[in-house]
């Protein structure tokens, strides 16, 4: 996936860049310092942008995690069915004469609202009986409704790529120090540390949160605590499901473009970032998506982007060996 | 033969079912005599991609061990062929013996880290290795893999100077690999190292108490299933005459482990199944085809909830 | 007579709790020996420990003089080492005789091509292997079960089972966790039988056993251990009437009686 940003010409004339000599604080050449200062500042604003979808997308499957040890492999292609949800109400309403503000708006509850019913539904259908069979009974399971979702989106949408309408939001852009940032930049950033402070608050200062907390430490102490784990199950799957969805419709709206398959581009990476960040650790996911978010937005410039994503994959394949509880998780007790 | 069947003296009824598997493996080399070209080409896929199930079989159903970049060890072997006939010129049989030891080197060398994990993070970290190799491809390395658009040009095989340029003769290739992959799954049934993994699959910690290397018979499980993905690599790069990164992506790993778990794993008639669900049915209801994975989706939630021994699962074994 | 397996100074520690504290023993060859003590004192750790399951912190095992500790549980059974379960591990899926056959894996020396390519070597000694298996299940009485489905025999039944898979290797020590666990007098009288069986088979035997008369009746030699350390050792006589083995089968208000 590609998220470079295109710097303006003026930018790329004046810049010559020189891997070895580059220098960001080279006092002989204030001036490129200043433009590289713009780089800089322009791509720690894109990896926010990015990082912040991703830990929306990550949290989902961190939270699954945590508290049933299972990896929805499904969330991905929930999330961007939440986008292709989102694109339809956008694309039939254009026109209608509501402002961009009010169809986004509708398109955000109208995905939020869709794909958290289908959360519990595939909770449901396809986790919740096999509840008492071995784990990996339930991997395939996943697998398959992830095959089963992927495919009915491409068979009610088609296999094309999708074209969000543009002049949802004000092209507004500003100039900070050299580095250009959009309006949806900022609105997707703000809208993901909204969301992730409202998450932590709800996770580390109510009763339900705790409640999702001690089940995710131990279901059955948890059980026998009194405290309902099909309840507790049941509203992971609507929040994850939730904020993925948000997540989604960002990613349609940030590229303007959706296709059947980006569940598992997007949800891949968002997967990688939640590992990366310790799986069943909620800051973990938060931290594991921006850290990814803006690796790939440094990397964009220097490398090509298959590279990039090769190195993303040999990174997940490392933490996996060497360190699989992540950078904040815990050690997981398992049970061989 | 009309005598009453006792549970300890089955000869006839056993008789009837070894002998129905190579019976149909016969009846199937005639396929090239009754039907065109396109079905047989057809049959000459699913032959390549029942072996690449196969060998996927070896690893994840007798194995237990979620292999879900299997396309890794069929691309290699691909791209082996592809590279050694049309930049080295060698002739396409001659690039077996590499095709599959590299594969297989490279299933081997592959177990060593992926052994290690747990279940589902040995899923993604196959998708992983998967997903490098595909990328690296991509990348083109001294320029010797053609980058996205790959290598084409695959020339044809041939036997004693007699070249096998048609498809019927293809197809006889494939089908009569297909025949000697399964002799050798019958005999993996029986021999030692196919109790040995099932001694592991069944219950690991009893298993090596009893003497079983795990180590061992994982790594040499994951280099065979390897070596006989590189081996339907070949065939395939040498059917398509091109072999492109499209063709090893995570999705067609994905495509093996659906057919392998829906199928039954460690079944033998089960993966057959498997595999003509998943490649011949869609091409006899060609309107139906693009419902492919959407089925398969459903049918493995489907197994795991209601059957999770496969659609056609291995007859417990008596002895 | 030599011992065959010796512990010295064995030690294990699980996240801060010592399990197993200092523990030596040696088992001499032809002897049944009992390792014994209340619930919780350590006895299946130190067998996890022998059969490579888990690796010591201190201390070494010697197997003939050879220090085997910390070797995995295949080479530990290479060494002639067979255990069977507390909670019986038998095969699910298959059948009695096809368990009792696992036994004989390391007595298979097809290499792995001869067995895919079908040679006729490998399917002679699959052949006898075979007579192998069914000549101990006739022995042991279990010939006519040979097809079923392991786990659907009576328990009592299941462990003869697990114990043949343990023998049919022709150890040299068998290891028995609790192999009274569950059985009534009468398959308790018959597992006293079956021991000196294995005994004057030429198999050195070592159990762990809460069962006191199976205990007292079979055993040559008997180590008591508590809060992993041992306590007492001796043979049934002495070990029965020394106090401080009495103290901790009945001692303190908060620990359990001997069942």
């Amino acid at each position: 996936m590609d998220c470079r940003v295109k710097l303006g010409n003026d930018a790329n004339e004046a810049i010559q860049f020189d891997r070895e000599s580059l220098s960001f604080f080279d006092k002989k050449h204030p001036t490129l310092a200043g433009k590289v200062m713009g780089t800089f500042i322009q791509q720690v604003f894109n990896g926010l942008t990015v990082g912040g979808i991703y830990a929306l997308i990550a949290l989902g499957y961190t939270m699954v995690y945590g508290v049933m040890r299972l990896i929805n492999f499904a969330h991905g292609d929930l999330c961007i069915l939440g986008a292709f949800i989102g694109l339809t109400l956008l694309t039939g309403a254009a026109g209608s004469g509501h402002s961009g503000a009010v169809l986004l708006l509708c398109a955000f509850v109208l995905a939020v609202v869709v794909i958290a019913i289908a959360g519990v539904v595939l909770e449901l259908v396809a986790y919740r009986p096999l509840r008492k069979a071995d784990r990996l009974s339930a991997v395939v399971s996943a697998l398959g409704a992830s095959l089963l979702i992927e495919n009915s989106i491409m068979l009610i949408w088609g296999p094309d790529v999708h074209v969000f309408p543009a002049d949802l939001l004000p092209a507004i852009t500003w100039t900070v120090a050299g580095a250009n940032i959009t309006f949806v930049q900022v609105m997707i950033i703000l809208a993901s540390v909204v969301l992730m402070t409202a998450l932590y608050f709800f996770i580390h200062h109510t009763r339900f949160g705790t409640a999702i907390r001690a089940t995710a430490i131990d279901q059955e102490t948890a059980k026998l605590m009194g405290i309902k784990v099909n309840q507790v199950i049941l509203t992971v799957f609507v929040i994850g499901p939730a904020l993925g969805a948000i997540g989604g419709l960002f990613v349609g709206i940030y590229y303007r473009e959706a296709y059947f398959t980006m569940g598992w581009t997007y949800g891949l990476y968002a997967f990688i970032a939640a590992i990366l960040g310790g799986i069943g650790s909620i800051p973990g996911a938060m931290v594991g998506g921006v850290l990814l978010g803006l690796f790939n937005a440094f990397a964009a410039g220097y490398i090509s982007s298959s590279w990039q994503d090769a190195i993303t994959f040999a990174l997940l394949i490392a933490i996996l060996l060497v360190r699989p509880t992540g950078l904040m998780g815990e050690p997981d007790a398992g049970k061989v | 033969m009309s005598e009453p069947v006792e549970k300890q003296s089955v000869p006839s009824v056993w008789r009837i079912r070894t002998l129905s598997g190579p019976l149909l493996w016969a009846v199937g080399l005639a396929i090239p005599a009754v039907f065109d070209s396109s079905w047989v080409s057809i049959a000459a896929i699913f032959a390549i991609y029942a072996v690449s199930a196969l060998s996927e079989d070896v690893i994840l159903g007798r194995g237990g061990m979620f292999d879900m970049g299997h396309a890794v060890y069929f691309g290699i072997g691909a791209y082996v062929t592809a590279i050694l006939n049309s930049s080295f010129g060698l002739p396409i049989f001659a690039t077996l013996p590499a095709a599959v030891l590299l594969s297989a080197a490279a299933g081997a060398l592959l177990a060593g880290p992926l052994m290690r994990l747990r279940g589902d993070y040995l899923l993604v970290a196959t998708i992983g290795f998967n997903s490098i190799f595909v990328l690296a491809m991509q990348n083109d390395p001294g320029g010797m893999t053609g980058g996205s658009d790959g290598i084409t040009g695959i020339g044809f095989p041939s036997l004693f100077g007699l070249p096998l340029a048609s498809q019927s003769a293809m197809f006889w290739l494939d089908w009569v690999v297909l025949g000697i992959v399964l002799l050798l799954m019958r005999n993996l049934d029986r021999c030692e190292f196919g109790r040995a993994q099932r001694y592991l699959k069944q219950d690991e910690l009893a298993a090596t108490t009893l003497g079983v290397d795990a180590r061992k018979v994982k790594t040499q499980a994951f280099a065979l299933g390897a070596g006989l993905a590189g081996l339907a690599g070949t065939l395939f790069a040498v059917q398509l005459s091109t072999v492109s990164p499209a063709s090893f992506v995570f999705t067609e790993s994905v495509t093996l482990f659906a057919v392998v778990i829906v199928g039954g794993p460690g079944s033998i008639p089960g993966v057959l199944l498997g595999t003509a669900l998943m490649f011949v049915v869609p091409q006899i209801f060609r309107d139906f085809a693009q419902y492919r994975y959407f089925v398969f989706g459903i049918a493995m939630i489907a197994v795991m909830v209601l059957r999770p021994q496969g659609l056609w699962p291995q007859r417990r074994r008596r002895a | 007579m030599s011992a065959l397996l010796e512990l010295r100074g064995l030690g294990i520690s699980f996240g801060g709790m010592r399990a197993v504290d200092d523990l030596s023993l040696s088992i001499e060859e032809g002897h049944i020996a009992a390792l014994i003590g209340p619930n919780g004192a350590g006895k299946t750790t130190v067998f996890n420990m022998i059969t490579g399951v888990c690796r010591p912190n201190d201390g070494q095992i010697l197997w003939q003089g050879q220090d085997i500790t910390g070797a995995p549980p295949h080479r530990i059974a290479s060494l002639g080492i067979r255990r069977t379960f507390q909670t019986i591990r038998l095969f699910p899926d298959m059948s009695v005789f096809e368990n009792v056959r696992a036994g004989c894996h390391l007595r298979a020396h097809q290499r792995w091509w001869q067995g895919l390519l079908g040679s006729p070597a490998q399917r002679r000694e699959d052949a006898m292997l075979a007579e192998r298996t069914h000549e101990l299940l006739r022995r042991l009485d279990l010939d006519g079960v040979a097809d079923e489905p392991a786990v659907s025999l009576p328990y009592g039944l299941q462990r003869r089972v697990e114990m043949a898979r343990a023998l049919v290797a022709q150890p040299k020590l068998v290891i028995l966790d609790e192999p009274a666990a569950g059985l009534n007098d009468a398959e308790s009288a018959e597992l006293s039988q079956t021991i000196f069986a294995i005994r004057d088979s030429g198999v050195t035997v070592l159990l762990v056993e809460h069962d006191m008369n199976v205990v007292m009746n079979v055993t040559d030699h008997i180590v008591v251990i508590n809060f992993g350390r041992k306590i007492a050792e001796g043979d049934a006589a002495a070990v029965r009437d020394d106090p401080a083995v009495i103290e901790a089968y009945l001692g303190r208000d908060d620990e359990e009686p001997a069942p």
